[in-house]
């Protein structure tokens, strides 16, 4: 067996949870429960890695250019999500499609958010709070909660499907133990790369 | 002017459960709330602390239970406690609860924004652990 299968072999025994396909409420309210209840015995755990969901399905849902109707004939954005158990933490990746002029926007937001400490992102999520809501019904908040309840940066990465299409992964890991005095990263962040 | 009951929901939309007291003015917002749409539901809300801020006029107390809110339902809680404010400011009396569960070891980020809310709104929240009404 080659090496490159072994590492696909790991890569695919990490695998908690795994969907791709239209974020519709019928499928959030299934992922929403498997995570509630059985992602990990840490109920604390779950429910950081529940809340994470909540905010990145409903980006999916609202901004995903590639849509289809649900069978009550609601407007749905398709996408991937995939949860990994690690020793030491959950890594929570999401994808979808978009285009360079959307997503650039929402890139500067991540790195304005990885750039800020807890104090600052808290502030930021108050002005953001207090601003209109946006075209689509979205509060503004959602990535800058996803940093603040992961307590990890919000790792990002776009990879070129066509001329005009681009796939948009998110990637927040969260860890399964915070000792207060020694907290550290599971893993060093990995740098955001633009692929073409 | 009527009273609000609504009973909470867990289903793939999580309803918060809502009792709005007139004779009392009390008012509970418990459980967890993350809807299908957000706006909609919490409208009927604000409509009927209007109602009640502009013709009843006595005391409201706003007691929060909430185990669990999405970004979408703070956006709405923080217009809800800005209406109290405001009561507050044109002389209503008002008192915000705000109860959580002190046996839940990760309940320093929803004291956060709590802490947050009071910044935001200039409200002030009385932080309640829940411990505290057990004999």
């Amino acid at each position: 067996m080659s090496e490159n299968t072994n590492n696909e072999k790991s890569m695919l025994d990490n695998i908690s949870i795994s969907y791709t396909g239209m974020f519709d409420t019928e499928v959030l309210s299934v992922l929403a429960k498997d995570i509630e209840g059985t992602l990990s015995s840490d109920e604390k755990v779950n429910k950081k890695v529940f809340k994470i969901f909540i905010e990145l399905a409903q980006n999916i849902s609202l901004y995903s250019l590639e849509r289809a109707k649900s069978a009550t004939g609601e407007d749905m954005g398709i996408g991937t999500m995939i949860i990994r158990e690690f020793d030491d933490c959950f890594e929570f990746s999401t994808g979808n499609k978009t285009t360079m002029e959307n997503i650039i926007p929402v890139m500067e937001k991540c790195d304005n958010i990885n750039s800020m400490s807890r104090e600052k992102l808290r502030e930021y999520r108050r002005l953001q709070r207090n601003m209109p809501a946006g075209e689509k019904g979205g509060g503004n908040i959602g990535l800058i909660q996803v940093a603040l309840t992961a307590d990890n940066p919000i790792e990002y990465g776009l990879i070129k499907c066509s001329e005009d299409e681009y796939f948009y992964i998110v990637n927040v890991r969260i860890n399964k133990e915070q000792p207060s005095e020694k907290k550290t990263l599971c893993k060093t962040p990995k740098k955001s790369t633009i692929n073409e | 002017m009527n009273d609000i009951h609504i009973k909470g929901l867990h289903e793939a939309y999580f309803v918060p459960t809502v009792n709005f007291e007139v004779e009392t003015g009390i008012c509970e917002l418990a459980g967890e709330s993350y809807l299908e749409e957000t706006i909609k539901f919490y409208t009927p809300l604000f409509a009927w602390i209007k109602e009640y801020t502009e013709t009843i006029k006595k005391p409201l107390t706003f007691n929060f239970k909430l185990s669990y809110f999405n970004t979408s339902s703070s956006k709405c809680l923080v217009d809800l406690l800005n209406m109290l404010k405001t009561y507050q400011k044109n002389g209503g009396e008002v008192t915000v609860n705000w109860y959580y569960d002190d046996s839940d070891e990760d309940i320093d980020e929803e004291l956060e924004e709590v802490e947050d809310f009071t910044i935001e709104t200039g409200l002030t929240i009385n932080k309640i652990p829940n411990s505290s009404l057990k004999n």
